[in-house]
Parts: structure tokens; C-alpha cells; sequence
């Protein structure tokens, strides 16, 4: 497999581990602590049998010693269905012309997908932009070289809602990686319903550093997904749009927060290593 | 090339020079940046202001500004060979018997009208006539003035013909060449001179002298006759001339006294019928009073007339003097006799024949009001009939829709465009 530009990524962050949030339900064997507890090799306790206990698990040889029945107790394991939801829409491709946001969505999403493919999670990704893009979550090895091919040859334009794709997303983790900016209200209706279906929903708020300090001077701000929306940015009005623009972040991540979402806010100039590490040690930085 | 409305160039010129300053204040809309979080920035304003030393959009200015001063102009009523004048002059020129010496009114007239400015005469006795410049003359061939003179309908004449030169002129300065009897005026002649909106320059010329003195009556009259009272002021000169005043029908020695130049005067004051209210007319004296009528053949100069326009005395020339029928009876109880125009009215039907009653001055005081303060001729737009003059909202409601124009300008330049 070859990672292109992305292999020193995938080298910052081999060897991190991302555990899931709580054990999950699964049969196939992984690296996720299970709620089953079966046959496997990884001894957890003994439990007297109880009527209706599988005979097969009965630890015959104690029996044999000590004429008591007890039932052999393993820690099984699990794989997590892992899904990325990447926003495409016009505001990811901010700044121009370097597209930071975009550029760091992507990086966030093959790092994370690396790291969740590397415990044999089946890893999925959805693109959210003018065109749709899905794909399942799957186990193989090309996984991680179809989701850069992919996010690639994705430019982000148009708008596109990302709520119906988080209903519809087939895996057990989510992690929507967006700005924000877009159908915030009826996305975090769905991720409330999916957090009440026992999934886990990451959201990572991808804002650029010229987001929170434009280019000095008097700037026509245009919104790109709302070109009618235009406005002036000078003196007067910088301090009011920045207190504005803060005050919408800290609303945005209280609510996140009060669903059930884990809310990590992630800044253009932090490298994507970083963000991953923060996500995968559960340790959130500034609000994450 | 002379305006006739230059407040309508100053609005003009304050609405172009508005214009300039506004093209001095740059508006500009900064280079479009894409943001995504466009909409934290209040909504305001799309456009930057600021102050510049050079105006922007030149051409655009100097189509603003040619279109506010030519709309200006339009409004400033332009008139490129001027027929008007800054003055202009209405002379009334008494013609009236009055006037002692018709040569002193045309001369005064001929000072008066002597400047460039164009002059219109009017001349009058109870009737005004407009009377050319150039015809000034025949004023002077017709004669000695017999009418008695109407300030009021000079005046009255005067304001009309100052409606025609409000036209040609800023204003007009009315002169009055007359001895100011105190017959010329009426009780409406100063209520009529308060319509002209100046003062009257005063050219007075002599009065005719008072004729009472020189006649008298041939027997004085008792003071129980109705006659008396007004015979009292009649002159008692020796040597003047001699009015014979008889009761009854003239006979051979009245008509011998006529044809010798004297006046007879045949007046039966007493007789007649029932006396009732009427109006009486002699050499421009009226009364109205209980008077009977008696019937006079209309046979030579008319006296005096009724109200109705009937002969009420005529003088009848007999040789070199003339015998006089009064066809007015009195009535033989009331104090008639002891009213001043009463007596006015019976002198000059006992005055000889082919003399007028004199006349008095108005005194200082009507003179003052007729003549006005100030000395200022009055301006052409007062003169005008008053749905002929503009009205004063006019250059309010320019200036209001040039101060219009300038706002939409600056509302259509604050308007943010639609996308396309």
C-alpha cells in the first residue's frame, strides 16, 4: 500500500491505540473489550453454574477436584464498526487557496481511520459535498488507500446536509468531522438519537485560524455557501464578529456536550497527530 | 442673457456644489473575501466611506452637475434679448376743471417722462384714457377742462395698466400730476389707492382759482329763502360778474340783461310737486335729497342732471350771456338748505354761465395717504393678478426635489446590489 503524502502522518501516529468508549457488542474478534463473554483464551473468573449455563463451559477438571461445578468465565473481544463523516461542503475549502480546513479534515480522517484500522476495525467513510460519497465500513487491507483516493479527489463545494447521513452511517463509532456551519440543529438531533442506540459520536469542529482572526484591513466578506450574504469586515466590526463568532463555538460545544457528543475542537494550525492523540487518549485540549 | 428667476441658479449652484462633495466622498466596496463565517459580522453596511481629494467618477459628476444646473437654468426662466425693464412709469395726468393751467400739467408731464424709462400716460377727468407719449398735444388743443376730475377712477386705471407692465418691468412708479382738488377724491379713493402696493410720487400743479368771488348775485337773498344759506359765500366784488336769479319765466328785460352778457337764472325753488328722495348732479357735485322735480327742455348745455339722467338745468346762450332753466324744486320745511353740499350744488347752479365752481385743496393729510412712505415704486410681482404670480412654494419645492435627487443618490449608493 502506498500512503503518498500521507505517509508521515500515518507514521506519527502508528502505534496509537483508540479504545472504544465502552464495550461493544460484537462476535468478531478484535482489540475492543466485549460485552459477550465466551470461549475465548483470555481467562476473566469462575462463576458457579446455574441452570441453563452452557455444560461446555463447565471447568471439568475443578469439578473433578473438588466436586463442585463452576463455569469458566473469558473476556472476549471485539472489532468496532468506525465510521468517518467528512463535511465537503463549500466552507471546508477556507482559506483559499490553500484550503487549510480541508486539508486538515482529511488528514484527521486517514490518521483516525489508520489508527481504527490498525485494531482490524472495520473502518467506513462518508464525504458530505456537492457529490455524495459512501463507503461501508470494511476490514480490508485497500481500505485505507480507497479513503485517500477518495477524499483526494474530493474538492469541497455546494452544501450538503450532514444529518441524514449520520442516521444512516452503519458503524458504532462516528466521528463527524465538519465545521459546523451547516445543518447544525438537525445534526445534533441525529446524533442524540444515535448516542440513545448505544453508538458513540464523535464530532471534530474544524475551525481555521483566519476564522478567528481575519486578515487585517476592510475585507466584503462573502459567505461561500450563501454568496448573498455579504458584509463588511473593518475596525468597528472586528471585535463584535469576534466576540459573536466565539460566543457560537462555546454554544455549539456546551450542546454537543449536553447530547452525549464527545465535542473535540480542532484549530488549523494544530498538526493532525496532535488531534489524534487527543482523541485516542481521551484527553481533550482547549474545550475538546 | 438676463434670469428672471436667478434664486433658482442659486439653488442650482448649492445642489451641484452638494453633488461635488459628495463625489469627494469615496465609496467604495472592498475586494470580496470568502468567508465561512460570514454571518457573525453584523449586518450593516456594504459599502467603506472615506474622504478623498479628488472627486471619484468624473464623468458621472459632470453629468450630475450639468444636469442640476441645466434643470436650474431651465427654472431660473432664462431670456436671452431682455424686454424688461427695471422701471417703469404710469403717469395720470389731470385733465380735470380742476386744473388751473393745462400748459403746467404738460410740462411737469414732459419732466417727468424725459428719462429712458418707458412711460405710460393716463389721462383723466371723471373718465381716464391712455394717451400716447407722442399725443401728449392734444391734451393741450382740446381746450380748456370742463369734467370735474375722479382720483379714484385714475387710480383704478392706473392698476390695470400696472398688471401689462408688471410684465416689462421690476417695478413701477406711479406719479399723479394734479392740483389734488378736494372734488377729485371720494370716499373710495384712498381705499382704492391701498391697492397699489408702492408709494405715489406727487407732482402737484396749480388749482384753478376759486371763481366764487368773482361773480355775484344780483339781489341778495334773504336768509328765510332756501337759497340763502349757500348765497352768503357768494363773492360781493364790485365790477365782477352779475348772476340775475328770477322766479318766474324770463320775460323781455331778462332776455335784454342776457344778450347783454349777463346770467339769468330761472329757479322756482318753491313750486312744484311733492319732493321726493333723489339724486342730484351739477358740474361734478352730487346730493341726494328729498328735491321735486320740475321739467326742463333740453335746449342748450346740460347743468345739472337727475339721477336717472334726466336734464334737471341747462343753460341756454341768449346773445353774449345766457339765461339758465333749474328745474329743481326744495322742499319748503327741513334743513336742506343749511347742508354744505347742498349749497355746493345750488352755487354752481347760480354761477354764470360758462364758469365752473372753484374748488378747494385736499388738505395735507389725504395728500400724506395717497402719496405714501417710503418713496419705493412697487414691485412687478405684487402688480401682477394674483393667478398669474408664482407662488412662493415654488423654489421651496425646487430646492426640496434637487435635495431628493441628492438623497437618492446616496440611498441607491449604500444599497447593496443583488447577486447575480
Amino acid at each position: 500500500m502506498s500512503a503518498g503524502p500521507y505517509g508521515a502522518l500515518l507514521d506519527a501516529v502508528r502505534g496509537v491505540r483508540w479504545p472504544a468508549a465502552r464495550r461493544v457488542m460484537g462476535a468478531t474478534l478484535g482489540a475492543h473489550p466485549s460485552q459477550l463473554r465466551g470461549n475465548s483464551s483470555e481467562f476473566s473468573e469462575f462463576r458457579p453454574y446455574r441452570q441453563g449455563d452452557d455444560p461446555r463451559r463447565l471447568d471439568w477438571r475443578l469439578l473433578a477436584r473438588s466436586d463442585r461445578a463452576y463455569v469458566r468465565l473469558t473476556t472476549d473481544r471485539a472489532t468496532l464498526r468506525t465510521s468517518m463523516l467528512v463535511d465537503a461542503s463549500a466552507s471546508m475549502a477556507f482559506p483559499t487557496p490553500a484550503h487549510d480546513k480541508w486539508r486538515l479534515a482529511r488528514e484527521l480522517a486517514i490518521a483516525l481511520a489508520a489508527v481504527a484500522h490498525s485494531e482490524a476495525d472495520p473502518v467506513g467513510l462518508a464525504i458530505a459535498g456537492a457529490e455524495s460519497l459512501v463507503f461501508t465500513p470494511r476490514a480490508r487491507r485497500s481500505v485505507l488507500l480507497e479513503m485517500i483516493r477518495a477524499l483526494d479527489a474530493t474538492t469541497p463545494s455546494g452544501t450538503r446536509a450532514l444529518a441524514p447521513l449520520i442516521t444512516s452511517a452503519r458503524a458504532s463509532r462516528l466521528v463527524v468531522i465538519t465545521d459546523l456551519l451547516g445543518d447544525f440543529d438537525e445534526l445534533l438531533a441525529a446524533a442524540r438519537l444515535r448516542i440513545a442506540a448505544r453508538g458513540e459520536v464523535i464530532v471534530i469542529h474544524v475551525i481555521a485560524d483566519e476564522e478567528l482572526d481575519p486578515p487585517p484591513g476592510s475585507l466584503l466578506a462573502v459567505d461561500p455557501e450563501q454568496t448573498a450574504m455579504r458584509r463588511i469586515l473593518d475596525g468597528p466590526m472586528r471585535t463584535e464578529y469576534r466576540a459573536s463568532f466565539t460566543r457560537w463555538i462555546d454554544n455549539t460545544a456546551a450542546a454537543l456536550r449536553g447530547a452525549g457528543v464527545r465535542y473535540i475542537r480542532a484549530q488549523t494550525s494544530e498538526p493532525a497527530p496532535h488531534v489524534v492523540r487527543r482523541i485516542a487518549d481521551g484527553t481533550p485540549r482547549r474545550g475538546g | 442673457m438676463t434670469f428672471l428667476a436667478p434664486w433658482a441658479l442659486a439653488i442650482a449652484g448649492s445642489g451641484a456644489t452638494a453633488m461635488v462633495l459628495l463625489h469627494l466622498v469615496a465609496q467604495h466596496r472592498p475586494a470580496a473575501f470568502f468567508l465561512p463565517t460570514t454571518r457573525f459580522i453584523p449586518d450593516t453596511r456594504t459599502v467603506v466611506s472615506r474622504a478623498a481629494t479628488r472627486p471619484r467618477d468624473l464623468v458621472l459628476l459632470a453629468l450630475r452637475v450639468l444636469l442640476i444646473l441645466a434643470a436650474g437654468a431651465a427654472f431660473a426662466r432664462p431670456v436671452l434679448v431682455p424686454t424688461r425693464g427695471a422701471m417703469a412709469r404710469i403717469i395720470l395726468l389731470d385733465r380735470s376743471s380742476s386744473v388751473a393751467s393745462t400748459d403746467e400739467v404738460l410740462a411737469r408731464v414732459r419732466a417727468v417722462t424725459v428719462t429712458a424709462a418707458p412711460s405710460t400716460i393716463i389721462a383723466f377727468d371723471s373718465v381716464p384714457a391712455l394717451v400716447l407719449p407722442s399725443a401728449l398735444d392734444s391734451i393741450h388743443s382740446a381746450g380748456h377742462p370742463t369734467a370735474p376730475g375722479s382720483m379714484s377712477a385714475a387710480l383704478i386705471a392706473a392698476r390695470r395698466a400696472a398688471v401689462l407692465l408688471a410684465d416689462r418691468a421690476d417695478s413701477v412708479q406711479l406719479f399723479v400730476v394734479s392740483p389734488l382738488a378736494i372734488s377729485e377724491f371720494d370716499s373710495a379713493t384712498l381705499r382704492i389707492r391701498a391697492g397699489w402696493p408702492g408709494s405715489i410720487r406727487i407732482e402737484r400743479v396749480a388749482l384753478r382759482a376759486n371763481v366764487d368771488s368773482g361773480w355775484r348775485l344780483e339781489r341778495p337773498l334773504p336768509m328765510d329763502d332756501p337759497l340763502g344759506p349757500a348765497s352768503r359765500q357768494i363773492g360781493s366784488v364790485r365790477g365782477a360778474r352779475v348772476t340775475r336769479l328770477v322766479r318766474q319765466p324770463p320775460i323781455a328785460t331778462d332776455s335784454a340783461y342776457a344778450r347783454s352778457g349777463g346770467t339769468v337764472v330761472w329757479w322756482d325753488s318753491a313750486s312744484a310737486s311733492r319732493p321726493t328722495p333723489d339724486g342730484l348732479s351739477a358740474d361734478g357735485r352730487v346730493i341726494v335729497a328729498a328735491l321735486g322735480r320740475r321739467v326742463v327742455a333740453a335746449r342748450g348745455r346740460v347743468r345739472a342732471r337727475w339721477s336717472d339722467g334726466t336734464v334737471a338745468a341747462v343753460d341756454t346762450p341768449v346773445g353774449a350771456g345766457c339765461i339758465r332753466e333749474v328745474g329743481v324744486a326744495l322742499p319748503a320745511t327741513g334743513d336742506l338748505a343749511l347742508h354744505a353740499p347742498f349749497q355746493d350744488v345750488a352755487r354752481t347752479l347760480l354761477a354764470p354761465c360758462g364758469t365752473s365752481q372753484g374748488d378747494a385743496a385736499a388738505d395735507s393729510v389725504v395728500i400724506a395717504r395717497l402719496s405714501g412712505t417710503g418713496g419705493q415704486a412697487a414691485p412687478a410681482d405684487r402688480l401682477r393678478a394674483a393667478e398669474d404670480r408664482p407662488s412662493p412654494l415654488a423654489p421651496w419645492l425646487l430646492a426640496f426635489a434637487i435635495l431628493l435627487a441628492i438623497a437618492e443618490l446616496m440611498v441607491r449608493a449604500r444599497t447593496e446590489p443583488k447577486p447575480a
